[in-house]
């Protein structure tokens, strides 16, 4: 019997090498087939790669809600491509039974898929081996439910993560919890926000090197921001580093080298505000977090500061709405760059960050490239947090140009808002050029797939009260169509020619991620809850469905335990944009959800609430 | 009586000194302001003499049909009048040309005017020297100031008549002026545009000092509200940062962080009560605690209706913010 | 009719309009009369006190002044709704009397709506509630404000139609292919 065990093994594992060698051939055979039908004029000399090391991805699962470390949301399933895309067939369906923004990005592990719902975020193991993907097991955590009241803009869920057997996800009253994955037991519950000050939770926690790595919302309440780093095996706090306040509460010390000298000196998240108003100044960590595993780095970004009423807090409002790169193990700050010094719209910076290796001006750099809410593609080198370029890709009134020499934006002094005074067309308005829901990159095309917003907005200074536990604004705003009419856009972005290679106009406004595969098909959904598939290369639309409401989610692809390619999404409009009508409020009112319904009265006619997850898949 | 009426205007006339006085010369502007005054006060008066004189002689000296020598005089006259006249417009548009033209200097002063109080911000390049008080102003003699006003709610006027000239304050719109102390002394601001049934209660203290003495004042200002010593402040420490007080009125380094009432981080040591109503001491801090409807009807704040032992600790931690 | 006759009707007639302009600055009833939310526990019997301040264009613009103080407006804006629900539409969580929404102030609701007790006075909790149902129309329209504020520059209020447009049903799947 002792004797016989390596043999089986030996044999075992030449099985598992030949079955790979020939999945690979069929995967690449394919890929390349697709590529070629759907060939194109845009095809560059040059290509954009996934930063190496950031982009390993578990083949056919996905993990985290980015897919990778590297924030690509790229698949690198190629069944499913741009000659078949057009027969996708709904393969099941799942409805969570709640009717708020549906933002969350499902999981695929082993042969189960993971799901979130909106508060109360409720955890549902969906069974992929059997046809009818029978519920394995549901977890309640049982928020605090005055948490509802201080979400800023509805009870949302960004997505969970895995690791090691264990799921890790957040509640909106801000408990951090271990699930195991198998069971959905509890392993360890952590409160990391203080609901009586604001602070909730709806950010999709990120797992890497041993730490879940959670931020917090709350950046229109006056809330100080900090991202928190628990140890992944005992939920402990291993370090908090805050976003406001002396250099010992933010983790700067002797490593923090910002590229330009006005990040440069001591204490400057107390020195750059008046009096304590840093104490609120917001600065939340509610969006993505990149992670670099060869530089050891996370970036993620920090939300406006607080209140949106800029008068009230004169000077820099360090460290909010900006980029910061940290030392995973010890949190000790490695750089920062500050997208919006002295943010006058909430341009938070908390978008996604991709981080990739590419060319530019000749050399190789190693970059991270987000797509800012102030409208600008940022290309920063993620070692020393130089801005490389910004160029605009969203309408722009509010902002003449991003001076590369102090890395200072530059503002058009006819948009500044006054106090008691509408200063009128601000573009991007305040969920910027492009909100939380995030780009996919491929590497195939090199291209960027960003999902964004065609909004602007008037913009009128109130005075803000600090009432802890309220919201803490002191504006007025109201949002409408930017130029051209329509509100939401589609561009791929080719960020070695720092240039659109396609855009695709949508009437709604774009609040759902993209999905790139390497079928050369991107995925995305639209507020009237079409689900649309497009050529990579070109643009053209392939294929759309239309599911029961409107798409706020994140769609991704995962080969099932019977060996086919799936694409899954959830719909259930929500969000901030949604929230009209998955709060039922009323649109009469411009300045309703801090003025962002008044751009889209017309919402009601073309979705209901919903909350159902869409799984498509090629006919057998 | 009627012999009485110069003796009253006499009377009246006697009160416009002190504090309060358009003719006071403190400031650049005021003490050009005084001599244009004082210019024309002269010239008209020697012309009022010249016309009662020439009244008289004419008087005394009248007879039937004109002369060719009262004709030259009276072109003469009527010369001497148009070149008077013209120096005296010229002399006027020279001082307005030169009033809020001082100079800038580099300290700005931002007042919000509210009904029916002053929201006053000293800004500095660096934001965390950003100094905010409400109802007083301390400024360095000599020095050109230059005053940003807005309005948060009706069109009020900003006028310290020993200083300078009015400036409104207009919702929605950001005026400015700039004023130059000259003279070291006590003097009050007033509200010059009707603003609401509260309007002649809405005035503010001057304190002009030397520079010295301003950037000692500008850095206690930026220091948190003192803590709270005896049981009975404590007391009411408690009570006007966590209740009604906290929600609308800002004490730095307490939890009270209302924003849309004055500033009380240094209370006591301003000089006066509810936007220059009253004098600062512990009986109208009291009575406007404890009613401040009826010491200044009409005004935002509310009656809490506090119980007497309620009212005497926050009466005594107010007292506290020196 | 005689013309005293008819100058004494029409003195009736302005004096009729003076209690919806009284304005009282110490609020009323008098702080020191006692707590007001006794009789805002049984709806049957509503608060007599009521009646003076939403009915009272004085009560209703000093409700309006907080409702911006108070970052009522950070939540439900101008009555829209945003991280709360709309004020200005016909529905009503926790009820629609004056005792209702000053129940709702003071002592918030199990669902986000925070508490404002020892936070603001009596008084100034039923002149919220004042400004609150006169947002979807529920105070005499003599006393609403008949211009709006700032950004929203919709109707006036004393124009608008109580009833908000009704969202549609959740269409049915449908699925096309180009």
């Amino acid at each position: 019997m002792a004797q016989r065990w390596p043999k089986l093994v030996l044999l075992v594992a030449v099985g598992l090498v030949v079955a790979a060698l020939v999945a690979f051939l069929i995967i690449r055979g394919t890929g390349e087939r697709a590529a070629e039908a759907a060939r194109t004029p845009y095809e560059q000399p040059a290509l954009a790669k996934t930063a190496a090391g950031a982009g390993a991805h578990p083949a056919g699962q996905w993990y985290i809600p980015a897919g990778d470390y590297a924030s690509t949301r790229f698949s690198d399933l190629a069944d499913i491509n741009t000659q078949n895309v057009g027969q996708l067939k709904p393969a099941f369906t799942f409805d969570t039974g709640y009717l708020k923004g549906h933002e969350a990005a499902p999981l695929v592990v082993g042969s189960t898929m993971y799901l979130v719902t909106p508060y109360p975020n409720v955890v549902y193991a969906l069974d992929l081996t059997k046809p009818d993907r029978p519920v394995k097991w549901s977890f309640n955590p049982h928020p605090n439910p005055k948490s509802q009241g201080i979400a800023c803009c509805d009870v949302v869920d960004r997505g969970m993560s895995y690791d090691n057997g264990r799921l890790f996800m957040v509640t909106l009253d801000g408990q951090v919890i271990a699930l195991d994955a198998n069971s959905g037991a509890q392993v360890w519950r952590t409160p990391v926000a203080d609901i009586s000050k604001g602070e909730t939770v709806t950010m999709a926690p990120l797992v890497a090197a041993g730490k879940v790595l959670v931020g917090d919302s709350g950046g229109e309440l006056g809330v100080r921001g900090s991202l928190k780093a628990l140890d992944e095996g005992s939920g402990k706090v291993v370090w908090k580093a805050y976003s406001t306040g002396p250099d010992k509460d933010v983790l700067i010390g002797p490593n923090f080298h910002p590229y330009y000298p006005s990040d440069q000196g001591k204490d400057l998240g107390v020195k750059s505000w008046p009096g304590e108003a840093w104490k609120q100044g917001g600065g939340t960590i509610w969006g993505w977090i990149s992670y670099d595993p060869e530089l050891h780095m996370i970036y993620y970004g920090t939300s406006n500061p607080g209140p949106w009423d800029a008068e009230d807090r004169p000077g820099d409002d360090k460290w909010t709405a900006g980029i910061f790169a940290r030392d995973i193990d010890t949190g000790q700050a490695r750089w920062f760059y500050q997208t919006a010094p002295h943010d006058l719209y909430d341009h938070d910076a908390i978008n996604e960050m991709i981080l990739l290796d590419m060319p530019v001006n000749g050399t190789m750099r190693k970059v991270l490239v987000q797509p800012g809410r102030t409208g600008f593609m940022y290309v920063i080198d993620r070692v020393t947090g130089q801005v490389l370029s910004a160029d605009p890709y969203a309408s722009m009134t509010a902002y003449t140009g991003v001076d590369l020499k102090t890395g200072r934006i530059q503002h058009n002094p006819a948009e500044v808002p006054q106090s008691g005074r509408v200063t009128r067309g601000i573009c991007p308005a305040a969920p910027g050029g492009k909100d939380w829901n995030p780009s996919a990159f491929s590497p195939r095309t090199g291209l960027l797939y960003v999902p964004h917003l065609n909004l602007c907005m008037d913009h009128v200074y109130t005075g803000a009260n600090y009432i802890s536990g309220t919201p803490f604004l002191g504006v007025e705003s109201k949002m409408y169509a930017g130029p051209g009419g329509y509100r939401g856009e589609m561009t791929a972005w080719d960020p070695v020619r720092r240039k659109p290679a396609w855009q695709i106009r949508e009437n709604l406004p774009l609040w759902s991620g993209a999905l790139a595969t390497a079928g050369d098909v991107v995925f995305y959904g639209t507020l009237d809850g079409w689900f649309k598939a497009v050529d990579a290369r070109s643009g053209k639309l392939l294929w759309k469905y239309r599911t029961e409401s409107g798409i706020v989610g994140q769609p991704i692809s995962y080969r099932g335990p019977d060996g086919r390619q799936y694409i899954a999404i959830y719909s259930g409009v929500g969000g901030w944009v949604g929230g009209l009508v998955s709060g039922g409020f009323d649109p009469r009112d411009p300045t309703a959800g801090l003025g962002i319904f008044n751009a889209v009265p017309d919402l009601a006619k073309y979705t209901g609430r919903g909350g159902r997850l869409y799984v498509f898949a090629l006919p057998r | 009586m009627r012999k009485l009426r110069p003796l009253l205007a006499c009377l009246a006339l006697s009160g416009c000194h002190g504090r309060q006085v358009m003719l006071g010369a403190a400031g650049r502007d005021g003490s050009m302001f005084a001599n244009l005054w004082l210019v024309f006060l002269i010239v008209t008066l020697v012309f009022y003499a010249l016309v009662l004189i020439g009244l008289v002689w004419a008087i005394l000296r009248r007879r039937e049909g004109g002369e060719p020598a009262t004709r030259t005089g009276l072109l003469v006259w009527v010369g001497v009048i148009s070149v008077t006249l013209a120096g005296l417009s010229i002399a006027s548009w020279l001082v307005d040309r030169n009033m809020n033209r001082a100079p800038f200097t580099g300290l700005t002063v931002e007042i919000t005017g509210h009904q029916w109080w002053w929201d006053v911000r000293y800004t500095s390049a660096d934001p965390s020297q950003t100094l905010r008080t409400s109802n007083q102003l301390h400024l360095p003699a000599g020095m050109p100031v230059r005053v940003i006003l807005k309005s948060a709610d009706v069109i009020h006027s900003f006028w310290i008549p020993n200083i300078s000239g009015k400036q409104d304050l207009i919702p929605g719109r950001t005026n400015d002026i700039v004023i130059t102390p000259e003279k070291v002394g006590l003097y009050r601001s007033q509200c010059a545009e009707y603003c609401g049934l509260e309007h002649a209660h809405m005035a503010f203290d001057v304190t002009v000092e030397p520079l010295a003495d301003f950037e000692k004042w500008w850095a206690q200002g930026l220091l948190p509200a003192r803590a709270p010593v005896t049981p009975l402040q404590k007391a009411g420490y408690a009570y006007v940062t966590t209740r009604e007080c906290s929600t609308c009125h800002n004490i730095a380094g307490t939890p009270a962080t209302g924003q849309v009432a004055p500033d009380l981080t240094h209370l006591a040591s301003r000089l006066s009560l509810g936007a220059g109503t009253y004098p600062m001491n512990s009986g109208h801090l009291a009575a406007w605690v404890a009613d401040p409807q009826s010491a200044k009807p009409g005004n935002k704040m509310p009656v809490i209706g506090l119980e007497p032992d309620q009212l005497n600790a926050v009466v005594s931690y107010l007292e506290s913010l020196k | 009719m005689s013309s005293p006759c008819r100058a004494s009707l029409l003195a009736l007639v302005l004096l009729a309009g003076c209690d919806e302009q009284a304005r009282d600055p110490r609020g009323h009833p008098l702080p020191e009369t006692g707590p007001l939310l006794s009789a805002a526990m049984n709806p049957a019997r509503p608060d007599p006190r009521a009646v003076d301040y939403y009915k009272n264009a004085f009560e209703v613009s000093q409700g309006q002044q907080l409702f911006q103080w108070m970052n009522c407006s950070g939540c439900h804006s101008n009555g829209g709704g945003g991280m709360g629900p709309a004020l200005s539409d016909t529905k009503w969580r926790y009820g629609s009397s004056m005792a209702d929404i000053v129940q709702t102030i003071a002592n918030g609701r199990p669902n986000g709506m925070p508490s404002f007790s020892g936070k603001l006075t009596q008084a100034e909790m039923w002149q919220l509630a004042a400004y609150v149902r006169s947002l979807s129309q529920h105070v005499p329209q003599s006393i609403r404000s008949g211009r709006t504020e700032g950004l929203s520059v919709g109707e006036p209020s004393t124009l608008r139609d109580p009833h908000p447009p009704r969202a549609v049903t959740p269409k049915q799947d449908e699925a096309s292919v180009e």
